[in-house]
Protein backbone atom coordinates (compact mmCIF):
# COMPACT_ATOMS: atom_id res chain seq x y z
CA UNK A 1 0.00 0.00 0.00
CA UNK A 2 1.36 3.04 -1.08
CA UNK A 3 1.38 6.49 1.21
CA UNK A 4 -1.68 7.82 -0.13
CA UNK A 5 -3.54 4.56 0.00
CA UNK A 6 -2.38 4.35 3.14
CA UNK A 7 -3.93 8.17 4.21
CA UNK A 8 -6.88 7.74 2.67
CA UNK A 9 -7.88 4.55 4.40
CA UNK A 10 -7.15 6.18 7.61
CA UNK A 11 -9.05 8.76 6.62
CA UNK A 12 -12.27 6.80 6.12
CA UNK A 13 -11.60 4.83 8.76
CA UNK A 14 -11.44 7.60 11.35
CA UNK A 15 -14.19 9.09 9.69
CA UNK A 16 -16.47 5.59 10.01
CA UNK A 17 -15.29 5.91 14.01
CA UNK A 18 -13.18 3.58 13.83
CA UNK A 19 -10.16 4.13 16.83
CA UNK A 20 -6.75 4.22 16.60
CA UNK A 21 -4.94 3.60 19.52
CA UNK A 22 -1.44 5.29 21.06
CA UNK A 23 1.65 3.40 21.38
CA UNK A 24 3.84 3.80 24.58
CA UNK A 25 5.86 6.73 23.64
CA UNK A 26 3.56 8.08 21.44
CA UNK A 27 2.62 11.93 22.16
CA UNK A 28 -0.56 13.15 23.04
CA UNK A 29 -2.76 13.81 20.53
CA UNK A 30 -5.79 16.88 20.04
CA UNK A 31 -3.56 18.59 22.72
CA UNK A 32 -4.84 21.76 21.47
CA UNK A 33 -8.85 21.17 21.38
CA UNK A 34 -10.82 23.13 24.45
CA UNK A 35 -13.43 21.50 26.28
CA UNK A 36 -15.84 22.88 28.48
CA UNK A 37 -14.68 22.01 32.52
CA UNK A 38 -16.95 21.54 35.09
CA UNK A 39 -16.22 25.87 36.25
CA UNK A 40 -17.47 27.30 33.17
CA UNK A 41 -13.42 27.52 31.54
CA UNK A 42 -12.52 26.14 28.42
CA UNK A 43 -9.68 23.96 28.95
CA UNK A 44 -7.15 21.98 26.57
CA UNK A 45 -5.19 19.23 27.47
CA UNK A 46 -1.57 21.39 26.60
CA UNK A 47 -3.12 24.07 28.89
CA UNK A 48 -2.68 21.72 32.19
CA UNK A 49 0.36 20.12 31.46
CA UNK A 50 2.56 19.99 34.25
CA UNK A 51 6.43 20.33 34.75
CA UNK A 52 6.53 16.46 35.80
CA UNK A 53 3.95 15.29 32.83
CA UNK A 54 0.29 15.00 32.46
CA UNK A 55 -2.50 12.49 33.82
CA UNK A 56 -4.95 11.87 30.99
CA UNK A 57 -8.00 10.07 32.26
CA UNK A 58 -11.07 9.50 29.94
CA UNK A 59 -14.06 8.60 32.74
CA UNK A 60 -17.98 9.53 33.11
CA UNK A 61 -20.10 9.63 35.74
CA UNK A 62 -22.71 6.58 35.04
CA UNK A 63 -20.19 3.62 34.35
CA UNK A 64 -20.61 1.57 38.02
CA UNK A 65 -16.73 0.70 37.14
CA UNK A 66 -15.94 4.41 37.07
CA UNK A 67 -18.32 4.82 40.73
CA UNK A 68 -16.51 2.10 42.24
CA UNK A 69 -13.06 3.81 41.36
CA UNK A 70 -14.30 7.40 41.53
CA UNK A 71 -12.91 7.78 45.59
CA UNK A 72 -9.23 6.94 43.76
CA UNK A 73 -9.75 8.94 40.60
CA UNK A 74 -10.03 11.62 43.04
CA UNK A 75 -7.35 10.87 45.65
CA UNK A 76 -4.62 9.82 43.11
CA UNK A 77 -5.40 12.89 40.55
CA UNK A 78 -5.51 15.04 43.66
CA UNK A 79 -2.09 14.15 44.97
CA UNK A 80 -0.43 13.86 41.06
CA UNK A 81 -1.32 17.14 40.18
CA UNK A 82 0.24 18.55 43.75
CA UNK A 83 3.53 16.50 42.82
CA UNK A 84 3.79 18.70 39.67
CA UNK A 85 1.62 16.56 37.27
CA UNK A 86 -1.09 18.48 34.97
CA UNK A 87 -4.40 16.60 35.43
CA UNK A 88 -7.52 16.40 33.58
CA UNK A 89 -10.32 14.04 33.62
CA UNK A 90 -12.50 13.84 29.77
CA UNK A 91 -16.34 12.84 29.90
CA UNK A 92 -16.74 11.40 26.55
CA UNK A 93 -19.66 9.64 26.50
CA UNK A 94 -22.87 11.06 24.32
CA UNK A 95 -24.98 12.25 27.38
CA UNK A 96 -28.45 11.46 25.20
CA UNK A 97 -27.53 7.59 26.10
CA UNK A 98 -26.92 8.53 29.61
CA UNK A 99 -28.72 11.08 31.17
CA UNK A 100 -26.08 11.31 34.11
CA UNK A 101 -23.17 11.96 32.17
CA UNK A 102 -24.78 15.43 31.34
CA UNK A 103 -22.47 18.40 32.33
CA UNK A 104 -24.91 19.46 35.34
CA UNK A 105 -24.20 16.08 36.94
CA UNK A 106 -20.13 16.19 36.28
CA UNK A 107 -20.21 19.81 38.07
CA UNK A 108 -21.82 18.17 40.96
CA UNK A 109 -19.60 15.23 40.75
CA UNK A 110 -16.45 16.95 40.73
CA UNK A 111 -17.39 19.19 43.37
CA UNK A 112 -18.39 15.84 45.53
CA UNK A 113 -15.26 14.14 45.24
CA UNK A 114 -13.30 17.78 45.66
CA UNK A 115 -11.44 17.46 42.27
CA UNK A 116 -8.49 19.96 41.93
CA UNK A 117 -8.32 19.53 38.21
CA UNK A 118 -10.26 20.19 35.37
CA UNK A 119 -13.61 17.50 34.11
CA UNK A 120 -14.22 18.29 31.20
CA UNK A 121 -16.68 17.81 28.22
CA UNK A 122 -15.10 15.91 25.01
CA UNK A 123 -17.86 17.56 22.74
CA UNK A 124 -17.55 15.54 19.85
CA UNK A 125 -15.78 12.18 21.54
CA UNK A 126 -13.11 13.16 19.00
CA UNK A 127 -10.50 13.72 21.71
CA UNK A 128 -11.08 9.99 22.95
CA UNK A 129 -10.98 8.58 19.43
CA UNK A 130 -7.55 10.34 19.05
CA UNK A 131 -6.21 8.58 22.20
CA UNK A 132 -8.51 5.64 21.15
CA UNK A 133 -10.22 5.41 24.24
CA UNK A 134 -12.66 2.68 24.57
CA UNK A 135 -13.40 2.37 28.19
CA UNK A 136 -14.05 4.44 31.25
CA UNK A 137 -11.67 4.68 33.50
CA UNK A 138 -8.66 4.30 31.39
CA UNK A 139 -5.91 6.44 32.24
CA UNK A 140 -3.34 7.75 30.17
CA UNK A 141 0.06 9.07 32.03
CA UNK A 142 2.71 11.24 29.86
CA UNK A 143 5.77 12.13 30.78
CA UNK A 144 7.81 15.71 31.16
CA UNK A 145 8.76 14.90 27.35
CA UNK A 146 5.03 14.48 26.52
CA UNK A 147 5.91 10.66 26.18
CA UNK A 148 3.46 8.15 26.87
CA UNK A 149 4.78 6.17 30.02
CA UNK A 150 1.56 4.41 31.05
CA UNK A 151 -1.31 3.45 29.47
CA UNK A 152 -4.92 1.64 30.99
CA UNK A 153 -6.41 0.70 34.40
CA UNK A 154 -5.70 2.25 37.74
CA UNK A 155 -5.04 -0.67 39.77
CA UNK A 156 -6.15 -4.30 39.48
CA UNK A 157 -9.42 -4.34 41.71
CA UNK A 158 -12.73 -3.12 41.35
CA UNK A 159 -12.67 -3.44 45.60
CA UNK A 160 -10.09 -0.64 46.42
CA UNK A 161 -9.28 -2.93 49.99
CA UNK A 162 -8.21 -5.84 47.60
CA UNK A 163 -5.62 -4.08 45.21
CA UNK A 164 -2.69 -5.83 44.47
CA UNK A 165 -1.17 -3.46 41.79
CA UNK A 166 -0.89 -0.11 42.01
CA UNK A 167 -0.24 0.07 38.42
CA UNK A 168 -1.12 4.26 37.79
CA UNK A 169 0.35 5.15 40.86
CA UNK A 170 3.47 3.24 40.25
CA UNK A 171 3.37 4.90 36.94
CA UNK A 172 3.53 8.00 38.54
CA UNK A 173 6.32 7.39 41.04
CA UNK A 174 8.23 5.71 38.62
CA UNK A 175 7.92 9.10 36.34
CA UNK A 176 8.74 11.22 39.22
CA UNK A 177 11.66 9.45 40.18
CA UNK A 178 13.07 9.61 36.61
CA UNK A 179 13.10 5.51 36.66
CA UNK A 180 11.00 3.54 33.50
CA UNK A 181 7.29 2.79 34.52
CA UNK A 182 7.44 -1.16 35.96
CA UNK A 183 4.41 -1.96 33.79
CA UNK A 184 3.69 0.46 31.11
CA UNK A 185 -0.10 -1.53 29.34
CA UNK A 186 -2.87 -3.04 31.44
CA UNK A 187 -6.30 -3.52 30.07
CA UNK A 188 -9.24 -4.08 32.39
CA UNK A 189 -12.85 -4.81 32.03
CA UNK A 190 -14.65 -1.48 31.83
CA UNK A 191 -17.92 0.46 30.28
CA UNK A 192 -17.46 1.52 26.46
CA UNK A 193 -17.38 5.14 26.09
CA UNK A 194 -20.70 5.67 24.34
CA UNK A 195 -19.44 7.89 21.48
CA UNK A 196 -21.21 10.68 19.77
CA UNK A 197 -22.78 9.84 16.83
CA UNK A 198 -20.90 11.39 13.82
CA UNK A 199 -23.02 14.57 12.26
CA UNK B 1 -72.23 -7.14 14.79
CA UNK B 2 -71.35 -9.45 18.23
CA UNK B 3 -69.56 -11.57 15.92
CA UNK B 4 -67.90 -8.89 14.19
CA UNK B 5 -66.66 -7.26 17.86
CA UNK B 6 -65.90 -10.54 18.98
CA UNK B 7 -63.38 -11.60 15.96
CA UNK B 8 -62.26 -8.24 16.03
CA UNK B 9 -61.41 -8.40 19.90
CA UNK B 10 -59.66 -12.02 19.08
CA UNK B 11 -57.80 -10.16 16.38
CA UNK B 12 -56.69 -7.55 18.17
CA UNK B 13 -55.71 -9.93 21.43
CA UNK B 14 -53.60 -12.48 18.97
CA UNK B 15 -51.51 -9.17 17.70
CA UNK B 16 -50.82 -8.32 21.32
CA UNK B 17 -49.75 -12.01 22.15
CA UNK B 18 -47.25 -11.80 19.06
CA UNK B 19 -45.99 -8.64 20.01
CA UNK B 20 -45.10 -9.38 23.26
CA UNK B 21 -43.94 -12.45 22.32
CA UNK B 22 -41.22 -11.20 20.15
CA UNK B 23 -40.26 -8.49 22.22
CA UNK B 24 -39.70 -10.14 25.48
CA UNK B 25 -37.90 -13.84 26.45
CA UNK B 26 -39.58 -16.27 24.60
CA UNK B 27 -39.85 -18.53 27.42
CA UNK B 28 -40.04 -18.64 31.38
CA UNK B 29 -37.35 -19.97 32.90
CA UNK B 30 -36.89 -20.35 36.53
CA UNK B 31 -33.69 -18.89 38.04
CA UNK B 32 -33.37 -22.82 39.92
CA UNK B 33 -32.54 -23.41 35.99
CA UNK B 34 -29.99 -21.22 35.26
CA UNK B 35 -26.58 -22.66 35.13
CA UNK B 36 -23.71 -20.47 35.96
CA UNK B 37 -20.28 -21.47 35.79
CA UNK B 38 -16.97 -19.69 36.65
CA UNK B 39 -14.22 -19.55 33.80
CA UNK B 40 -11.15 -18.57 32.65
CA UNK B 41 -10.14 -17.70 29.33
CA UNK B 42 -8.36 -21.14 28.90
CA UNK B 43 -11.70 -22.84 29.57
CA UNK B 44 -13.20 -20.56 27.06
CA UNK B 45 -10.78 -21.47 24.36
CA UNK B 46 -11.76 -25.03 25.20
CA UNK B 47 -15.05 -24.69 24.91
CA UNK B 48 -14.89 -22.79 21.73
CA UNK B 49 -12.86 -25.21 19.71
CA UNK B 50 -16.36 -27.25 20.00
CA UNK B 51 -16.04 -30.23 17.13
CA UNK B 52 -19.86 -30.32 16.76
CA UNK B 53 -20.31 -26.47 16.73
CA UNK B 54 -20.68 -25.14 12.88
CA UNK B 55 -19.81 -21.76 14.62
CA UNK B 56 -19.16 -20.30 18.83
CA UNK B 57 -20.60 -17.07 19.36
CA UNK B 58 -19.11 -15.72 22.07
CA UNK B 59 -20.48 -12.47 24.12
CA UNK B 60 -18.79 -10.67 27.38
CA UNK B 61 -20.92 -8.81 29.23
CA UNK B 62 -21.96 -7.70 32.73
CA UNK B 63 -25.48 -6.88 34.79
CA UNK B 64 -24.31 -3.17 35.17
CA UNK B 65 -23.20 -2.67 31.80
CA UNK B 66 -26.39 -0.48 29.95
CA UNK B 67 -25.64 -1.82 26.11
CA UNK B 68 -24.85 -5.24 27.81
CA UNK B 69 -28.90 -5.73 28.56
CA UNK B 70 -29.96 -3.58 26.00
CA UNK B 71 -28.52 -6.20 23.53
CA UNK B 72 -29.55 -9.08 25.17
CA UNK B 73 -32.62 -10.00 24.12
CA UNK B 74 -31.24 -10.44 20.23
CA UNK B 75 -28.35 -12.14 21.16
CA UNK B 76 -30.78 -14.95 23.48
CA UNK B 77 -32.87 -14.57 19.96
CA UNK B 78 -30.37 -15.65 18.29
CA UNK B 79 -29.06 -18.40 20.29
CA UNK B 80 -32.74 -20.11 20.29
CA UNK B 81 -32.95 -19.65 16.42
CA UNK B 82 -29.77 -21.20 15.35
CA UNK B 83 -28.79 -23.56 18.05
CA UNK B 84 -30.41 -26.64 15.86
CA UNK B 85 -28.52 -25.07 13.06
CA UNK B 86 -25.28 -25.67 14.62
CA UNK B 87 -24.04 -22.46 16.50
CA UNK B 88 -22.89 -22.58 20.12
CA UNK B 89 -23.99 -19.47 22.13
CA UNK B 90 -20.99 -18.85 24.84
CA UNK B 91 -22.51 -16.32 27.36
CA UNK B 92 -19.34 -14.87 29.91
CA UNK B 93 -20.70 -12.51 32.48
CA UNK B 94 -17.65 -10.54 33.83
CA UNK B 95 -19.58 -9.41 37.26
CA UNK B 96 -17.96 -10.13 40.28
CA UNK B 97 -17.86 -13.75 41.25
CA UNK B 98 -20.00 -12.70 44.38
CA UNK B 99 -22.28 -11.52 42.18
CA UNK B 100 -23.57 -14.22 40.24
CA UNK B 101 -26.99 -14.32 42.28
CA UNK B 102 -27.63 -11.28 40.04
CA UNK B 103 -26.30 -12.74 36.87
CA UNK B 104 -28.63 -15.82 37.16
CA UNK B 105 -31.59 -13.18 37.93
CA UNK B 106 -31.08 -11.60 34.83
CA UNK B 107 -30.40 -14.50 33.02
CA UNK B 108 -33.25 -16.17 34.07
CA UNK B 109 -35.35 -12.67 33.19
CA UNK B 110 -34.17 -13.11 29.75
CA UNK B 111 -35.11 -16.61 29.63
CA UNK B 112 -31.71 -18.24 29.33
CA UNK B 113 -31.38 -22.08 29.88
CA UNK B 114 -28.58 -23.23 28.43
CA UNK B 115 -25.12 -23.01 30.31
CA UNK B 116 -23.49 -19.62 30.68
CA UNK B 117 -20.37 -18.38 32.47
CA UNK B 118 -18.86 -15.74 34.81
CA UNK B 119 -15.14 -14.89 34.85
CA UNK B 120 -13.13 -16.17 37.33
CA UNK B 121 -10.14 -14.86 36.06
CA UNK B 122 -7.81 -11.38 36.53
CA UNK B 123 -9.18 -8.63 34.15
CA UNK B 124 -5.98 -8.60 32.08
CA UNK B 125 -5.03 -12.54 32.16
CA UNK B 126 -9.15 -13.29 30.66
CA UNK B 127 -8.77 -10.03 28.31
CA UNK B 128 -5.40 -10.87 26.52
CA UNK B 129 -6.57 -15.09 27.25
CA UNK B 130 -9.61 -14.41 24.87
CA UNK B 131 -8.30 -11.96 22.18
CA UNK B 132 -5.49 -9.47 22.41
CA UNK B 133 -7.45 -7.11 19.91
CA UNK B 134 -10.26 -7.01 22.83
CA UNK B 135 -9.75 -3.68 25.07
CA UNK B 136 -11.99 -4.53 27.53
CA UNK B 137 -14.89 -2.56 26.52
CA UNK B 138 -18.40 -4.72 27.14
CA UNK B 139 -20.41 -5.93 25.95
CA UNK B 140 -17.72 -7.62 23.88
CA UNK B 141 -18.54 -10.48 20.98
CA UNK B 142 -16.40 -12.96 19.30
CA UNK B 143 -17.72 -15.21 16.66
CA UNK B 144 -15.83 -18.57 15.45
CA UNK B 145 -16.14 -20.62 12.75
CA UNK B 146 -16.32 -24.49 13.21
CA UNK B 147 -13.13 -25.10 13.89
CA UNK B 148 -12.08 -22.15 16.47
CA UNK B 149 -11.09 -19.45 14.56
CA UNK B 150 -11.95 -15.82 14.96
CA UNK B 151 -13.98 -14.42 12.21
CA UNK B 152 -15.62 -11.32 13.75
CA UNK B 153 -14.94 -9.43 16.86
CA UNK B 154 -16.97 -6.47 17.77
CA UNK B 155 -17.06 -3.96 21.23
CA UNK B 156 -20.83 -2.32 21.48
CA UNK B 157 -24.03 -3.07 21.79
CA UNK B 158 -25.84 -4.22 18.27
CA UNK B 159 -29.52 -5.44 17.46
CA UNK B 160 -30.65 -8.49 16.15
CA UNK B 161 -30.30 -8.54 12.74
CA UNK B 162 -26.93 -7.88 13.55
CA UNK B 163 -26.34 -10.91 15.59
CA UNK B 164 -28.29 -12.36 12.81
CA UNK B 165 -26.15 -11.25 9.73
CA UNK B 166 -23.16 -12.34 11.09
CA UNK B 167 -24.15 -15.84 12.74
CA UNK B 168 -26.09 -16.54 8.87
CA UNK B 169 -21.92 -15.37 7.60
CA UNK B 170 -20.14 -17.45 9.63
CA UNK B 171 -22.75 -20.89 10.09
CA UNK B 172 -22.89 -20.09 5.82
CA UNK B 173 -19.32 -20.28 5.73
CA UNK B 174 -18.88 -23.64 7.52
CA UNK B 175 -21.63 -24.95 5.34
CA UNK B 176 -19.55 -24.69 2.06
CA UNK B 177 -17.68 -27.49 0.89
CA UNK B 178 -13.78 -27.01 1.43
CA UNK B 179 -11.26 -28.73 0.02
CA UNK B 180 -10.73 -27.25 -3.26
CA UNK B 181 -8.29 -24.51 -2.67
CA UNK B 182 -4.83 -26.60 -2.28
Amino acid sequence: MNRSSFVALAAWLTMAGYVFGLNIGDKAPSTTVKMKNVDGSEVSIADVAGKQGTLVMFSCNHCPFVKAWQGRIASIGNAAKASGFGVIIINANDPADYPEDSYTEMQSRAKQLGFTFPYVVDATSDVARAFGATRTPEAFLFDKNGKLVYHGAIDDSREADQVSKHFLQDAIDATVAGKAVPVAETKFVGCGIKFRTKA
Amino acid sequence: MVAIRRVTAVGVLCALVFVLASCGPTKHVSIDDVHVSPVTSADVQKAIHDPAAKAVLVNVWATWCGPCREEFPGLVRVAEKYNGQGLKVILVSADETTDVAAVKKFLATEGVDFPAYIKAEKDQAFIDGLDKQWTGALPATFIYNGGGKLRDFWEGGVTFSVFEQKVVEALAKQSKPTGGDS
